[in-house]
């Protein structure tokens, strides 16, 4: 009986397994990887993909996907830099900062569902007008200079925890509720299992897929203030290659590329697993050449074992032990 | 049975982490973070510093993001060193601006950092009251200069010239575009018709520069802020049958620009001696680590590269 309930677990425990084997590893190679600072620092570095990675988790359990979100990150950090620049309030620029990126959501989601272009069409033009546009905005020159105001949400801490934690750990729990308690997240979850049988059920999809995307792009935008008050610079050429970071948190999280199926709680483990990676093997001093290799092996293996335990969990089902 | 092989093992994994932890050294380590590790320019610089710490007998670390620009990815490597309590850090800034809250943190550790080869923004320097121990580098003005001076002799004053820059914000490329335009300001004869960016990369100065050679067909020389662009420049040359048409001057004379100038690909480059800079990073590092007071300010000698010079060293 055992057995079975830890199946039916799996697909979040196989990726906490993972989390703890990592950690594990990376405690026995160096002395200084368990450590409070330490830990403190690896969340704080994997605050700005932690973020992202919340609206693709959405996006990807619709069955959809979001190259664009790294542009994004440039444009809508830019636009905020440019904002503080012109003394704006703080919060002001905040909200323009927000507003760009769940304005390229927004047009990325109506071109998905109203001009029915599939979302890799849709995101990757989309990531090349939105970098177009940071490009342009600022002759390809970072913006830099801002408050210590505005810099607290990068420098700041209460309770020796660093803000851009903080805010990434609210972010993960009004996630959670919203994807499991509210109608937008059950319909993403409908939408991605099957949109065909969600549309006939009465679920307006256009709407909640515009909806996610819109999210998604709003949530690069909160990337974009974690990232621009951290280096206390904007550049048009930030957040190249973010899209791929997320999209792979989100996949060793235990979340389907075919939609449907998917946890936020996976996803923060996605998110440190990456982190952890990142940051132990430059403590091991470890080469970057092969620490692309190591990132790169972790998403593969990860999304074989997923398939195994998943393929496991479908014969259980079939025999009628697991519900 | 599981249990105890559980146990088994845990214990096992237990003692390799207390044999990890005992072996830490008195030796002093030095960690070197550069732009990349994918440009000869910078790998000459680790080959540099590796040779100086094998000489002093200090522990090296070399370290650098995949990309060249990744600024976020650098200030990451430069945390992760200072939770890894290196007694030193050296750093090849990818973003002037952006390294600054990077070296605040080193200092707030009590690190001692030095840069090299790209000076820090002094405006975002003192505003944020970062401190850096030195710097070590050329003076990438002064060889924009030299780069100007040479194109401007070569055409006899008179021509189309295009540049190709860097990206932009860059305090490097921004030096070596001062330094040359303030050369080529003299030379009345002398048009800047085409100063494009592409990014410090071969591939996109091959793009860049067939794209100004379809707008200017004139052009008699081109100067690129780096080798690489230069080089791509070369293969554009090459497409469009205009080789030894046009006078192409890069920047930093890695191997295969002093090859391209041998054979008259490239008429010239300018020296930047980044071993030696790795060098003098080791070893000031060192120094400071001693105790001893350390220059602000280390220049590194900076040189005009030519087939004339290159035919020289090799027939000695």
């Amino acid at each position: 009986m055992k057995k079975e309930l830890l199946i039916q677990n799996s697909r979040q425990l196989g990726t906490f397994v993972g989390l703890i084997v990592v950690t594990a590893v990376f405690w026995i190679l160096s002395p200084y990887f368990l450590t409070i600072s330490n830990l403190m620092n690896i969340a704080e570095q994997a605050s700005i993909n932690a973020v992202i990675a919340v609206g693709m988790t959405f996006v990807i359990i619709a069955a959809g996907i979001d190259l664009s979100v790294g542009s994004i990150v440039a444009l809508s950090g830019v636009v905020l830099a440019g904002a503080l620049q012109a003394s704006l309030p703080v919060p002001v620029a905040i909200l323009l900062g927000l507003g760009v990126g769940a304005l390229c959501g927004l047009s990325n989601g109506l071109l998905i569902s109203f001009g029915r272009l599939p979302p890799f069409i849709a995101t990757l033009g989309m990531m090349s007008v939105a970098r177009g546009i940071a490009l342009f905005y600022t002759d390809g020159r970072p913006v830099s200079g801002f408050s210590a105001e505005f810099r607290s949400l990068a420098t700041g801490e209460i309770a020796r925890i660093p803000s851009p934690v903080i805010i990434m750990i609210v972010l993960y729990i009004l996630a959670h509720c919203i994807l499991h308690w509210t109608k937008l997240g059950r319909y993403t979850y409908a939408i991605g299992g099957n949109e065909e049988a969600a549309n006939l059920s009465g679920i307006n999809t256009r709407m909640i897929k515009t909806t996610i995307y819109a999210l998604c792009g709003m949530l690069s935008g909160l990337a974009a203030v974690l990232l621009t008050a951290r280096l206390n610079s904007a550049q048009p050429i930030a957040g190249l290659m973010y899209e791929l970071d997320a999209i792979a948190a989100v996949v060793i999280g235990g979340t389907s590329l075919l939609g449907g199926e998917g946890t936020i709680s996976g996803t923060l483990i996605g998110v440190l697993i990456m982190g952890i990676l990142r940051n132990g093997l430059n403590l091991v001093g470890v080469s970057s050449f092969t620490q692309q290799v190591v990132i790169g092996s972790v998403i593969i293996l990860a999304v074989l074992i997923d398939m195994a335990v998943r393929k496991d969990r479908t014969i259980l089902l079939a025999k009628g032990i697991i519900k | 049975m599981k249990t105890r092989v559980f146990v088994v093992v845990f214990a096992a994994l237990l003692g390799l982490q207390q044999c990890g932890r005992s072996d830490r050294a008195d030796k002093p380590i030095i960690a070197l973070v550069l732009k990349t590790l994918n440009n000869p320019f910078f790998m000459d610089m680790q080959e540099g510093a590796q040779a100086a710490a094998a000489r002093l007998g200090v522990d090296l670390i070399v370290q650098a993001p995949e990309r060249e620009v990744d600024v976020e990815k650098q200030m990451q490597i430069i945390e992760n060193l200072i939770q890894r309590k290196v007694s030193a850090i050296c750093v090849a800034p990818s973003g002037s601006k952006e390294i600054v809250p990077a070296i605040l943190k080193a200092n707030q550790a009590r690190i001692p950092v030095i840069v090299i080869d790209t000076r820090v923004d002094r405006k975002a320097q003192t505003e944020s009251g970062a401190v850096v121990l030195s710097f070590i580098g050329s003076d990438n003005k002064d060889g924009g200069r030299i780069a100007g001076e040479f194109v401007s002799e070569k055409l006899g004053g008179t021509g189309e010239v295009a540049i190709l820059e860097g990206i932009p914000g860059h305090e490097t490329g921004d030096a070596r575009l001062l330094g040359f335009h303030e050369a080529l300001a003299e030379q009345k004869g002398i048009t800047i018709v085409a100063s494009q960016t592409a990014n410090w990369e071969r591939d996109q100065g091959f793009n860049v520069f067939r794209n100004i050679l379809q707008a200017h067909p004139h052009v008699k020389a081109i100067f690129a802020c780096n080798d690489m662009m230069a080089l791509g420049a070369v293969e554009a040359i090459a497409a469009v049958d205009k080789k030894g048409d046009i006078i192409v001057v890069g920047f930093d004379a890695i191997k295969d620009s002093r090859a391209a100038i041998v054979n008259g690909d490239m008429q010239a480059s300018i020296a930047q001696h980044p071993e030696e800079m790795g060098r003098l990073a080791v070893e000031t590092a060192l120094k400071a680590l001693h105790g001893e007071n350390v220059p602000s300010d280390i220049p590194v000698k900076i040189e005009l590269v030519t087939k004339t010079k290159l035919d020289k060293l090799t027939s000695h």
